[in-house]
């Protein structure tokens, strides 16, 4: 446990120095980090023109777009393409010949490069926050922890998740792909294409049960104050069944690969 | 240390003819093929040998490395190195082994070396000492004080792959691998890499096992080579008696002060090569002296050596026997 | 000359295509993704058409156009592109741009356009087929003229993307970094997905003059009938003015390189 630790330590600061190289890298990443905000633009044209749908004002759009922007940097499930890449170019061999496990070797390397967003995109949205009078939380601190748990859950759930799938790499070729189709499958029902609220009903009651909501709904709903205590509770309850199920996934799949791979690849 | 018995990796590849019609037809049928990469190979290696493997391209050098390293399952036969079995990847195994990999890069291609190095030493979790005192001594000997603090990917090949051979033994391995450690590189770098790699089999008594197809590679680390082609064990023993079975002959260059008729040479021995006053015999190996002195007392001879035929062409006598 | 260029790339094409046909799988499943990126991308925007008949004064059909239109350049951008642009990084980091450079031909055609990836090729049909819908559902009919206007802007966008390439692979060169500059020709047509209008100021204007709105909104208009016909001109200009800065550009960087690199 203290010899994963002290590995964590040394990976994760490999990952931030290899995000902080490139000067022009970091700026590209933090500029198209900003996505989720060109949605926000069109709804806020709806409501110029046509007032607050489902009751959701400028300042709403606002506070849960920049919420999530925050959140869909600071995912975890950025790892499948590093997978991915190292099971197709082979070099997944040189991870495995290390006495660590490559989950953590690329857990590691992405929390580091995580803090960079972190350090490159916090400012930015703390300067909008102070510049925009809309943009207004409704913080507690018991609701300021139980964002922080829920975004803890959010990244530790999407890097379960991608490297699950990023298994599939031991088998076939169609890794992205399928990762792909899953995440955009799981755009509607996380919150990404549009907040909840303003989704049809039935798919509302669908994404509370889906893994998908705990990744990035869920922690920005907790922050803009849309959950009560009961809501709240149901939302980690999920997030972390979800976790379980997908950590026995992992393991069933990794043992079977690593076999796979022996048998052919190495 | 190195046990492999009966040995054997297959695998099932798929099979196109070239162009675009060909590949047309594969998106609908695949037709596929077993490999037979090692069939049945049986060796022992003890604490402190330095092996090289020879053997042409695809002759199953690699797989047998990756199957001692336990990247790959063996599809039959027991491979134990170091009490393990390699392909359960138990930690304290992977601790005590290194595989390098000429035409893959450990490091990390925009940082520079000692930052993977940091990397490494996290993972492998080598304390502070040890790890100051493994650095420091493959800094000396590597030559690789100027090169840590430089992008990885502004080395040249030679100084990239003296930076990936300290980044592999900072956790002082017991057993170190080396795939194809040279290939690519110019004749100083082999010259560096090869020398490196002596002297730290001198200090520290690591196993060495290396395939490689520069024969020089071979002839200047390993006293024991195995050969192998299509798969299969030709050879394995000391260089000097692979040389001594596939090579009857020796070579006697002799210099001349003035040319000679051809017919001189009936009954001394096979005429190589004729270059004006120097001839090169082919002469049996148990009579290369009686040869050389008659030559002397019969010719007017300047000089003459005597000398073994290149290792290049005994591994190819060695392959046309099989 | 010319003749010779078009014989090395078909050549070039003819290899890339057959390793593409290599990979079955990633083929089929290409094209069942592009067909899933469309369902999503129309699904999304019906999600704003919930709660407005029009955003912008843009129906929903008259979006669907333009959606359309982001899917036929944005696949025109991973075919013949994107392709590109990563073997271009590619070569700055091994160093192997001397190889092409010392090449009998015209480096600038054949680093911008040597490679292609037919993966992608179902999006620029699947996203036709999109727009003819929305022009459908926007009953506004086509004419001729339309017609015309729509696809000399649309011969402009191509070329304003094969433009932004090439100056992306001149920064490439100078800037001898392979960082991900793909990204920004993914960005600058991602911006494109919808009409511009949807966005208000100053983004709007923004991608005005970027100009993200002669991809897809211009043409967009143009066959709805709802262009400013003025702007047919500007677009030319301003496809011929993007090409000859890419050129520049490029011709820049190579006299940079050669210096640098002796």
């Amino acid at each position: 446990m203290r010899d994963t630790l002290t590995a964590y330590r040394g990976l994760a600061r490999g990952g931030t120095l290899v995000a902080v190289t490139y000067r022009g890298r970091l700026v590209l990443r933090v500029l198209t980090g900003f996505f989720p905000l060109l949605m926000m633009a069109v709804w806020l044209t709806v409501v110029a023109e046509g007032g607050p749908p489902a009751g959701w004002t400028a300042g709403d759009f606002l506070a849960y777009y920049a919420a999530a922007t925050l959140v869909v940097n600071l995912s975890g499930d950025h790892v499948v393409w590093q997978w991915d890449a190292d099971l197709r170019s082979g070099d997944l061999s040189l991870r495995l010949l290390r006495p660590l496990h490559p989950f953590h070797q690329y857990a590691a390397a992405d929390l580091g490069q995580r803090a960079v967003t972190l350090v490159a995109l916090g400012p930015a949205l703390a300067l909008a926050a102070v510049l925009s009078p809309a943009l207004d939380y409704p913080v507690t601190p018991a609701r300021l922890v139980a964002f922080a748990a829920a975004l803890v859950l959010a990244y530790a759930l999407g890097l379960l998740t991608a490297s699950t799938f990023a298994l599939l790499g031991f088998w076939s070729t169609q890794t992205a792909n399928v990762w792909l189709l899953w995440w955009g499958l799981g755009s509607f029902a996380s919150g990404w294409v549009a907040p909840l609220e303003l989704l049809p009903p039935w798919l509302r009651t669908a994404a509370l049960v889906l893994p998908f909501r705990s990744m990035m709904g869920f922690p920005v709903e907790l922050l803009t104050g849309r959950l009560d205590g009961a809501q709240t509770a149901f939302g980690f309850a999920v997030g972390l069944g979800w976790l379980g199920v997908f950590a026995l996934l992992y393991r069933f799949g990794w043992r079977r690969g690593v076999r796979r791979h022996q048998a052919v690849a190495g | 240390m190195i046990e492999v018995r009966d040995l054997a990796k297959h695998y099932r590849v798929h099979r196109r003819q070239p162009g675009l019609a060909a590949s047309l037809r594969s998106l609908v049928r695949r037709e596929h093929v077993t490999v037979r990469a090692v069939e049945r190979v049986s060796f022992t290696i003890s604490a402190g040998e330095v092996v090289g493997f020879l053997g042409p391209n695809g002759a199953g050098k690699t797989t047998t490395l990756k199957c001692l390293t336990g990247l790959l399952h063996p599809t039959a036969g027991a491979v134990r190195v170091l009490g393990h079995t390699p392909h359960r990847r138990e930690s304290a195994f992977l601790r005590r082994i290194s595989l390098v990999m000429g035409q893959r890069n450990g490091l990390f291609w925009d940082l520079p070396a000692a930052d993977a190095f940091e990397v490494n030493r996290a993972v492998y979790g080598i304390a502070e000492g040890p790890y100051r005192a493994a650095l420091d001594e493959l800094v000396d000997l590597l030559g690789l004080a100027e090169l840590l603090g430089r992008q990885v990917r502004v080395l040249s090949l030679g100084e990239r792959m003296r930076c990936e051979l300290a980044g592999a033994l900072l956790h002082r391995p017991d057993v170190l691998f080396l795939d194809e450690p040279t290939l690519g590189l110019d004749v100083n770098g082999q010259a560096a890499v090869r020398a490196f790699l002596r002297d730290y089999n001198d200090r520290h008594g690591a196993t060495v096992l290396l395939t490689s197809h520069y024969m020089g590679d071979v002839t200047a680390l390993a006293r024991r080579v195995l050969v192998v082609d299509r798969g299969t064990l030709r050879f394995d023993g000391d260089l000097a008696a692979l040389v001594e079975a596939h090579s009857p002959h020796r070579l006697v260059r002799v210099t001349l002060r003035a040319p000679v008729p051809a017919a001189t040479w009936a009954g001394l021995g096979e005429p190589v090569t004729v270059d004006g006053a120097v001839v090169t015999l082919a002469v049996p190996r148990a009579e290369t002296a009686a040869v050389a002195g008659r030559l002397l007392a019969t010719l007017p001879v300047e000089d003459v050596a005597i000398e073994d035929p290149p290792i290049e062409e005994i591994i190819r006598a060695v392959f046309a026997h099989a | 000359m010319i003749r010779r260029q078009l014989r090395v790339l078909r050549i070039c094409w003819r290899a890339a295509v057959a390793a593409d046909l290599e990979y079955r799988l990633q083929f089929l499943s290409a094209a069942a993704l592009s067909a899933f990126w469309m369902v999503w991308a129309v699904a999304g925007a019906s999600v704003y058409f919930r709660f407005a008949g029009s955003v912008a004064g843009w129906t929903h059909g008259e979006v669907l156009v333009v959606i359309g239109l982001f899917f036929t350049l944005n696949g025109l951008r991973q075919t013949l592109l994107q392709p590109n642009l990563e073997l271009m990084s590619d070569h700055v980091r091994r160093g192997t741009l001397d190889f092409l450079l010392t090449k009998p031909f015209d480096a600038q055609l054949l680093v911008s356009l040597g490679r292609v990836r037919v993966t992608n090729l179902l999006d620029p049909a699947l996203g036709l087929v999109l727009t003819t819908v929305g022009v459908g559902l926007a009953g506004r009919g086509v004419s001729p003229g339309r017609l015309a206007a729509f696809l000399l802007l649309l011969a402009c966008a191509a070329v304003l993307l094969y433009a932004l390439t090439v100056l992306l692979m001149a920064a490439t060169v100078v800037l001898v970094a392979a960082e991900d500059l793909d990204r920004v020709s993914f960005a600058f047509v991602e911006l494109s997905r919808f009409p511009v209008d949807l966005y208000r100021d100053p983004a709007r204007t923004l991608l005005t003059v970027v100009p993200v709105a002669f991809l897809t909104t211009y043409p967009g208009a143009a066959l709805l009938g709802r262009l400013d016909p003025r702007l047919l001109p500007v677009a030319v200009l301003v496809a011929a003015g993007a090409v000859a800065l890419a050129t520049a550009a490029w011709r820049r960087a190579l006299r940079t390189y050669a210096g640098v690199g002796g």
